[in-house]
């Protein structure tokens, strides 16, 4: 089945070909046929959804199922959803560089457990269900639920500590005499930290910025309970809504779903290695 | 020269964020649960009343033991699979490698509102390309979700089919820090491929096969998205685990006062994990 070029090069379990492509084929249909069935579903009319059996590609492709689904004011959770992504991205990295570069390469007091503090709260910040209600009524005392920063700002601080542990690990490759020759120059800390430190680490930024933007896009819990207002709902609450308006309309359910993955999608397709790599310098985050 | 308080002011923007919502919430939260709550509004203090009002709920025992069913059969059956999986990429080429990761890591990078509902279309609607399959070789319809066993079966899949490529790629870091040279000197030693595994490879992945079993029980107890698309918790309880009990007592019956004292509890048990998983992480200061 599989030419000898794609034969294992070591075989620690000793598996025979056929069975690999099986497994391969097996992974393949799990992982990628909701995708494209999704995507072909959302394609079809109601009276080619209900055909039996089911056509793949034989259908009168249309895009009615999208045209409904924007008619219900999906554009606008779309449009949401990049700008708190976009924000959250671009506040993790403003907040995430500083502490990083501070636990990388300053002694204060403190220091120890606040690093601790962080590492704990890497997959702390999973915890959504738990950590919703406290945060919720808390909010809710302050005031801080329904505004337009809500999400942008709660999303910001799930995702910091990964973001921090992330870049701190990339400094921590930067040699330190590099630091010091700029020292002996007279530059500055903030000096340093901008045009020495910053240009080396851009792959960590890379990796902790995909992170966030992935992480916030997907987020569903808070999204849900944070914001009523549908001017400031994000994308996921949106389609969790269609479930309910849509019934067992799989049609424009599916549109909504295929245009929620777009972003992550083209995310993933342009900056798939930074995921892989960030995963496993976060090395946390299910 | 460096004062000592030089780091502590490039810290402060980023704890002020994680105070505001991570750390804060959970001391207000505390002292919330110990008054009682009347329409969302605090008033007298009753202590641990509200604690024990879960425990002599009649509902709580069978929420507990569904939630521990549900997670443990699904972080043995991932880290299972996604070991057997990391083996077998890790001997691939390292294209072909790459290339399974990045299959098998799409449901995971996919929302799991997105992943849920894709899931639940292909393989459970009774249109769907499973049933429709099943169908077309003149098989009898299964309704998955009619049943309590086949819908917490369902439910366990879609958890584990979600974050199979999280684990996958944790181990796969793993395997590849192995150095060759144990697994060459055990096979010029004449250890089979099982041998090898079990006393070479094995002990040299506890670490992050603990922290993959530590994220995903975090994960999977604190998962109100599949239930809630799948099953809503149904059909009667049978799929309803602790998260989301928690948030229907909050957002479906306003009842906060028992909805924050289940969240704390569920808090004290995801820091005790968090605390294994700190012990056990390299981390250096």
């Amino acid at each position: 089945m599989k030419s000898a070029a794609t034969m294992p090069r070591r075989t620690l379990v000793p598996w025979k070909g056929v069975l690999v492509g099986l497994l391969f084929g097996c992974l393949v249909v799990l992982n990628l046929a909701p995708l494209i069935w999704g995507f072909l579903t959302s394609l079809k009319s109601e009276a080619d959804l209900f055909r039996f059996p089911p056509t793949l590609f034989d259908f009168e492709p249309t895009l009615e199922n999208y045209r409904r689904v924007f008619a219900s004011g999906f554009g606008q959770s779309l449009a949401v959803s990049l700008t708190y992504s976009t924000i959250t991205v671009v506040m993790v990295l403003l907040l995430g560089v500083p502490a990083a570069y501070a636990f990388d390469r300053f002694k204060f007091p403190g220091r120890k457990p606040l690093l601790l503090l962080v590492v704990a709260s890497i997959p702390l910040s999973l915890g959504a269900a738990a950590l919703l209600i406290p945060n919720y009524i808390y909010f809710l005392k302050l005031g801080l639920t329904n505004h337009f920063y809500t999400l942008p700002l709660i999303y910001t601080a799930h995702q910091l500590p990964m973001a921090i542990w992330i870049i701190k690990g990339t400094m921590e490759g930067i040699p330190r005499e590099l630091d010091e020759a700029a020292i002996a120059d007279g530059a500055g800390h903030f000096t340093i930290l901008r045009l020495v430190i910053l240009p080396l680490i851009l792959p960590g930024l890379g990796a902790a910025g995909v992170m966030a933007f992935v992480g916030s896009w997907n987020e569903f819990v808070a999204s849900t309970v944070m914001v009523d207002n549908p001017a400031l709902r994000p994308v996921q609450p949106a389609i969790y809504n269609f479930i309910g308006y849509f019934g067992r309309e799989w049609g424009p359910l599916s549109a909504a779903a295929i245009l929620g993955i777009l972003p992550i999608l083209i995310v993933f397709t342009l900056l798939g290695r930074l995921i892989v790599s960030g995963l496993t310098k976060g090395s946390v985050k299910g | 020269m460096t004062s000592r308080s030089t780091g502590l002011l490039y810290i402060v923007p980023a704890f002020s964020a994680l105070l505001l919502v991570l750390f804060s919430p959970v001391f207000y939260g505390v002292w919330f649960s110990l008054h009682h709550i009347r329409f969302g509004t605090v008033g007298n203090f009753v202590g641990l009343r509200n604690y024990s009002y879960l425990l002599t709920d009649p509902t709580f025992s069978g929420t507990i033991s569904r939630t521990v069913f549900h997670t443990s059969l699904s972080v043995i059956l991932t880290v299972a699979i996604s070991l057997a999986l990391a083996l077998w990429v890790h001997s691939l080429p390292p294209r072909r490698g790459f290339l399974v990761q990045m299959i098998v890591i799409i449901p995971w990078i996919t929302s799991t509102v997105v992943a849920t509902l894709l899931f639940k279309w292909v393989f459970v609607s009774d249109i769907g390309m499973a049933m429709s399959i099943l169908r077309m070789l003149n098989l009898p319809d299964i309704q998955f979700l009619n049943d309590p066993n086949s819908a917490m079966g369902l439910l366990i899949a879609v958890s584990v089919w979600k974050r199979l490529g999280y684990a996958l790629i944790i181990l796969l870091a793993g395997l590849k820090s192995i150095p060759e040279d144990y697994i060459e000197a055990a096979s010029l030693d004449g250890a089979g491929a099982w041998q090898t595994f079990q006393h070479i490879i094995l002990p040299l992945l506890k670490t992050p096969l603990l922290l993959v079993v530590i994220v995903l029980t975090l994960s999977n107890i604190n998962t109100v998205e599949s239930p809630l698309v799948l099953t809503g918790g149904g059909p009667g309880s049978a799929t309803r685990i602790l998260a989301i009990d928690v948030f229907d007592r909050a957002f479906v019956n306003y009842d906060l006062a028992s909805a924050t004292s289940l969240a704390l509890i569920m808090f004290l048990c995801n820091v005790l994990l968090v605390l294994a998983y700190v012990r056990l992480s390299k981390w250096k200061v």
